[in-house]
């Protein structure tokens, strides 16, 4: 009959720990930083009294009018406001792969071949799309 | 019985966003209306949407793509990376209490997310590049197709066991959880999980496209396809879309998808509306708040379906 052993729990409670952190820490930042941007404590790069006329434009064509950031070069202008609440959102996107990389030792450890290369295909996967490579 | 019930539903889908008809009038967009307010009414919405959502049992996801997409002045591309980040952070939030409860199977979850994360790249980039109007016909189908399947799925779910296949096997996707609601632990195991696997690449596909929650058929997907029990399909459905969101998630943000005053609002609102919603939970009946869902549906379904087809 099969059971769950006592090295699943420990996988599962790994990846909740770290996934309780990463939410919190993204949470956080993502909530303080959205009211930095919101009281113009610090000023945003696309003044939201612009935004009306803006958002109803395509991606493509807001970027255009805007100079809107791709890719990760938003990280080099975190001064302005509505960049900084990215880096709420950047946390948020990464919490799984830490997540991954923190269960993948557990399972080499337990000679779980085909879930490490699950975590290790994972973390390629989720990494390639955070790189920009799509 | 049943006509109270729905009366109930579309009465309740239009207190549903007291925002909506202000937004539908609102041409062009924006025009009369402060930049503040719409953050306001966007969170509010979304508040009455995690109130809504948690009561009929279904992500907050999948109810805001449709909603703000087809009454909202923001344009689709912003609207559904939004709705990826709502949809990621609920499941993400959730996570660690599914875990630790043993609602959630992350073994279970793992090679399932893996093919719905390849999935969700796929539909990102596809969606990020195919022209508004067929994106918003699609969206309009795609939205119309869940009302009718939670129509007809709304009193199904299985909960027999099944001899786990060689995949299943080979992967360790059985086990046993503990159920409060019985008192009692309940053995599984997984089959047709080579279908599973096929079945979540495709769900990722529609999740990155429109930026849809999944919960709506990732939960049939194991439940019905896999064979796993419908609580522990519900848990490990909330844990694969924390992974899946988060690859469609990333290409949405490369590509400047991400709208920072639609962000953090919405987050919000449904979040809050979902603490509530669960004490609502209490005094409203599930298949009330699921009719009202289904109504909700329908009417933003058809509204996209009609945008996106110019009338």
């Amino acid at each position: 009959m099969p059971v769950s052993t006592p090295e699943r729990r420990t996988e599962q409670e790994a990846y909740a720990h770290w996934l309780a952190w990463g939410v919190r820490l993204g949470f956080s930042a993502l909530v303080g930083t959205f009211f930095l941007y919101v009281t113009g404590l610090v000023p945003a790069g696309v003044a939201p009294e612009r935004l009306p006329e803006l958002w109803g434009l395509p991606v493509d064509a807001y970027i255009a009018a805007t100079g809107a950031p791709t890719g990760w070069s938003w990280v080099h202008r975190l001064g302005e406001g509505d960049l900084l609440n990215l880096v709420g959102v950047a946390i948020l996107a990464a919490t799984s792969i830490a997540c991954h990389l923190r269960v993948l030792p557990l399972f080499m450890r337990s000679r779980e071949r085909a879930l490490a290369a699950i975590c290790v295909a994972q973390v390629i996967v989720l990494g390639a799309a955070a790189a920009g490579i799509f | 019985m049943r006509l109270r019930s729905l009366s109930l539903a579309a009465a309740a889908a239009a207190l549903l966003s007291p925002g909506l008809a202000l937004a539908a009038r609102a041409a062009p967009p924006g025009a009369g209306l402060p930049w503040w307010a719409w953050p306001l009414i966007l969170f509010v919405t979304t508040f009455l949407m995690g109130i809504v959502a948690v009561v009929g049992g279904i992500g907050g996801g999948v109810l805001f793509v449709p909603i703000v997409g087809g009454f909202f002045p923001f344009h689709l591309d912003f609207v559904r990376g939004a709705g990826l980040m709502l949809a990621l952070c609920g499941a993400l939030s959730s996570g660690p209490g599914l875990l630790r409860g043993g609602l959630a199977s992350l073994r279970l979850a793992m090679p399932l997310a893996l093919a719905g994360s390849i999935g969700g790249i796929v539909g990102a980039l596809v969606g990020l590049a195919l022209p508004t109007r067929i994106v918003q016909v699609a969206l309009g189908i795609t939205v119309l197709a869940i009302a009718a399947l939670m129509w007809h799925t709304r009193n199904s779910g299985q909960d027999a066991s099944h001899a786990a296949d060689r995949w299943a096997l080979a992967l360790g996707l059985h086990g046993r959880f503990h159920d409060p609601a019985v008192g009692a632990h309940v053995e599984w195991n997984a089959h047709r999980t080579g279908l599973g696997l096929a079945a979540f690449f495709g769900i990722g596909i529609v999740g990155g496209l429109f930026g849809l929650g999944a919960g709506w058929a990732n939960v049939p997907a194991l439940n019905l396809l896999m064979g796993v029990p419908l609580k522990l399909a519900v848990g490990t459905s909330g844990l694969a879309i924390s992974i899946i969101n988060t690859s469609a998630a990333w290409v949405y943000m490369n590509k400047g998808a991400l709208l920072p005053i639609l962000i953090a609002p919405s987050i919000l609102g449904v979040m809050l509306g979902a603490r509530v919603g669960v004490r609502v939970l209490k005094a409203i009946k599930a298949a009330t708040a699921r009719n009202v869902i289904i109504a909700v549906l329908v009417a933003a379904g058809v509204r996209s379906l009609l945008q996106g087809l110019g009338a």
